[in-house]
């Protein structure tokens, strides 16, 4: 847990897109209209087809040059990005010039997207690959960026030492709540960071973000059997570091 | 579908959770929780983890994170290329008329003195007779 290097050079913040940027390939429709949905899936996939639309209409006019739709997309996606990235990095500043690295690169490369895919299922490869690459180049580096929040003695403790507990402060309201809130949300990131790249990146995906196997399928190139086993492994990794701290 | 090992059936039991297997892998799942208290541990202590992961704060993005991408996206059109390019076009205009300016400024110079000095003192050229009376 070390504050940014102040001397550590200057970051690299030209992206060879051909490392980061895959081409988009056809995706399934929703099916909304499926009658073997529920109505809160069929509500989401309505949902979901609505926003696939407001995309494929915000990149059209991208590719047009419109500044406006490219603002448009931006402010829809950026605080999910923004999120992914602090999970991943856990530094609020490296992970906002990650973001903004992604959406410079979507930017850059729009004119390589062809339509076929989601947009959002594009963007979040785009934005997995820069997250990748950075942290290997971090590692490579031997360069440690993480946790940022709040990293007190305190939150080094085990529950039944005085430590954090499996608390948020949505779920007890009050000041109390709001500390060991903040606490635990430093644990869980301390120990983020502690798993393998891969591992961190589905755990954040599916149990940060709520993203869907499917979803995640398509972002990772990961095939449905290897998603199930590595993400198993993954939460196994994460529990056994997170359990002195449960009650 | 083979019988599966406790190791593979734990292996799906983050599935489980998720509720992502076929009836069929979901019951072998039911079956190793209902004989294993160790397996019925291990999946309580997925679901409190998992609860810890959802009740995280949502992140949200500075409020000029646009702000900032769109004045990074300028800097960087200005030093690409093409921005670059752009950036040489006054220079090489300049360069142009420097070297008229250098070019006429000789030529000037040169006007002032006689140009049959030069003449003369060239071997091949012959003196023309003088005009007849």
């Amino acid at each position: 847990m070390t504050d940014p290097d102040p001397s550590a050079p200057p970051t690299p913040r030209v992206v060879d897109l051909a490392t980061v940027v895959e081409p988009d390939e056809p995706e399934p429709q929703a099916p909304v209209d499926d009658p073997n949905l529920t109505p809160a899936q069929r509500e989401e996939a309505a949902k979901r087809a609505e926003q696939d639309r407001r995309d494929r209409r915000l990149v059209r006019k991208l590719k047009e040059g419109d500044e406006r739709a490219f603002q448009e997309l931006v402010t829809t996606y950026q605080n999910r990005i923004f999120g992914l990235m602090l999970r991943m990095i856990g530094n609020r500043q490296e992970a906002e010039d990650l973001a903004q690295e992604v959406f410079i690169i979507v930017y850059r490369a729009i004119g390589s997207y062809r339509g076929e895919g989601r947009f959002y299922t594009w963007l979040y490869r785009i934005a997995s690959n820069t997250c990748k690459n950075r942290i290997k180049y971090l590692k490579g580096r031997n360069f440690h960026r993480s946790v940022e929040i709040e990293d007190s003695p305190q939150a080094q403790l085990p529950a039944a030492e005085g430590g954090a507990i499996v608390t948020f402060q949505s779920q007890v309201p009050g000041p109390e709540a709001t500390v060991e809130g903040q606490r635990m949300e430093t644990i869980i990131q301390r120990e983020l960071a502690a798993l393998d790249p891969e591992h961190r990146l589905l755990i954040v995906l599916r149990d940060v973000q709520g993203l869907s196997y499917q979803d995640i399928i398509r972002i990772t190139g990961l095939q449905e059997g290897t998603l199930k086993s590595r993400l198993h492994r993954a939460r196994v990794a994460l529990k056994e570091r997170l359990s002195p701290f449960m009650r | 579908m083979a019988e599966q090992s406790p190791t593979e059936a734990d292996a799906l039991m983050s599935a489980y959770l998720d509720k992502q297997l076929a009836p069929e892998e979901a019951a072998k799942v039911e079956k190793l929780l209902a004989e294993s208290p160790e397996a019925r541990e291990e999946l309580d202590g997925l679901q409190s983890m998992l609860k810890l992961m959802k009740g995280l704060p949502e992140v949200v993005a500075p409020p000029d994170f646009y702000e900032k991408l769109a004045k990074k996206i300028r800097r960087r059109k200005i030093f690409s290329a093409e921005g670059l390019w752009m950036l040489a076009v006054p220079f090489q205009v300049l360069s142009v008329v420097l070297i008229l300016v250098v070019a006429v400024t000789y030529m000037l110079l040169h006007l002032d003195s006689d140009p049959s000095v030069k003449l003369e003192k060239d071997p091949t050229v012959q003196k023309s007779p003088p005009a007849a009376p």
